[in-house]
């Protein structure tokens, strides 16, 4: 059966994502505090002690959603990458579920193609800024 | 029954419906670990780990091997299916997608947010055991 609903782009399901954990983000540090719940631990990073390129993704949105723009950029710059997503992509997101915008196109597959190694450089680049932060490098 | 080799993302469950039937499996082995912790009685606890395995084959792999719904797959009607065949893949591949979803949390638990982005909403886990979760 074929249900109907609501499209939205993949930028927008990442943004819509992303402010999630922002909001979750804005309250971490006081369950923390209050239950004494460590966190989530980065699997590989505890079994091999290699971090892997989304490591301290947490404590940069923790840090971002307080308003610490240095440390969040300390921790993993990519969250300023969510960040603008967000941004760029919030109005459109709006508008769309307000029902004001028709449903996204899907890219051609040249430019997807495009949009997948533009993505894996940046995952390449984080991941050396993490060995880097954490001494591999 | 058509197989799932289209890439379109709208013919697949979206992430938060996964998210919701997923914490809906979990919720009765969260419920008994929360009365194990609180009761601290060590005959409770690993009776209560007896049941939440028992819990987890007979929904997650049982049910949603041989039906293709889990408990919180049926609540939000959701399907776990064969990308090949589209068809329930069986107690044992669901089994054997659980323990993949290892390599889902391996990364910092981005396997899990692959439905956000993939044509097929797949994590890690469909990826290898070549599974879609569907809309009914």
């Amino acid at each position: 059966m074929v249900v109907l609903r609501r499209g939205y782009s993949v930028p927008e399901h990442v943004s819509m994502f992303a402010v999630g954990a922002a909001s979750l983000g804005a309250v971490y540090p006081a369950v923390v505090a209050h239950t004494g719940w460590p966190g989530l631990p980065c699997p590989l990073r505890t079994l091999t002690g290699v971090p892997c390129p989304f490591c301290g993704m947490t404590t940069a949105t923790v840090a971002l959603s307080h308003g610490e723009w240095g440390s969040a950029a300390a921790a993993n710059p990519l969250v300023y990458l969510a960040a603008i997503l967000v941004v760029g992509t919030l109005p459109v997101l709006l508008a769309r579920t307000a029902g004001l915008a028709h449903g996204p196109r899907p890219w051609p597959e040249a430019k997807r193609r495009r949009a997948r190694r533009a993505l894996a450089v940046v995952v390449a680049l984080s991941w050396l800024f993490q060995l880097h932060r954490f001494g591999f490098i | 029954m058509a197989s799932y080799a289209a890439d379109n993302p709208a013919a697949y469950a979206n992430w938060g419906q996964r998210v919701g039937a997923y914490l809906i499996d979990y919720v009765p082995i969260i419920v008994l670990e929360l009365i194990a912790a609180v009761s601290r009685n060590p005959i409770i606890w690993f009776l209560f780990l007896i049941a939440s395995l028992g819990w987890w084959i007979y929904n997650r792999c049982i049910q949603a091997g041989r039906t293709g719904q889990s408990l919180g797959k049926k609540t939000l009607h959701l399907r776990l299916l064969s990308e090949k065949t589209g068809e329930p893949i069986g107690a044992g591949m669901a089994f054997a997608r659980d323990i993949c979803h290892i390599l889902d949390s391996l990364a910092c638990y981005i396997g899990w947010l692959f439905p956000l982005w993939d044509a097929k909403r797949q994590t890690f886990a469909d990826k290898i055991v070549g599974t879609v979760v569907v809309p009914e």
